[in-house]
């Protein structure tokens, strides 16, 4: 989404975009920080680390997250309805 | 903020001051939701009966924890999101 800024915008207007595309990312950010926390780490709390299992579990929900967000992005943007 | 903090802001633009303003803003926001979202969840696991007013023991180190490993667990995701944005991600 970020780039070159396209030309006839004003300071005002790519504020305006600076602030959308920084409230899209931090809402991204928190929604996959929920998702991987209700799949990955047991609510027990038998402990406050997390262990190896729930790490790894972390790393590979962050990217399967961001792969989906790609994914959908290039479904909605491809201008047909999906399939 | 120390002086150096102040002298540095001294010299950004008009531009730069606004947006160092909508990030603080931003990040007031978002530090107050993250604080209601974590009572919200770790109340929900943690606190489940009601026979006494007062935190139990088992109670209040299960909300400890929970709140511990939810940050721990932000971190992480954090540092993984931020190697993605940067497009350094490695394949699996």
């Amino acid at each position: 989404m970020a780039g070159v800024p396209p030309a006839g915008l004003d300071n005002e207007q790519m504020l305006g975009i600076a602030e959308k595309e920084m409230e899209y990312r931090v809402e991204l950010f928190n929604k996959m920080t929920q998702s991987c926390f209700n799949k990955c780490v047991d609510n027990k709390y038998k402990e406050s680390e997390l262990n190896m299992g729930e790490n790894s579990c972390i790393d590979r929900c962050v990217s399967k997250y961001w792969h989906v967000t790609n994914l959908i992005g290039q479904l909605l943007g491809s201008g047909r309805p999906p399939v | 903020m120390d002086k150096s903090m102040i002298a540095g802001m001294e010299s950004l633009s008009e531009e730069d001051k606004r947006m160092a303003t909508m990030i603080e803003q931003l990040q007031i926001r978002d530090s107050l939701r993250m604080y209601n979202n974590l009572v919200e969840r770790c109340f929900h696991d943690c606190v489940d009966t009601f026979k006494h007013k007062s935190l139990q023991k088992q109670e209040e180190t299960c909300v400890r924890r929970c709140a511990e490993k939810f940050l721990k667990h932000s971190m992480r995701v954090g540092m993984r999101f931020a190697e993605l944005n940067q497009g350094a991600a490695t394949q699996d």
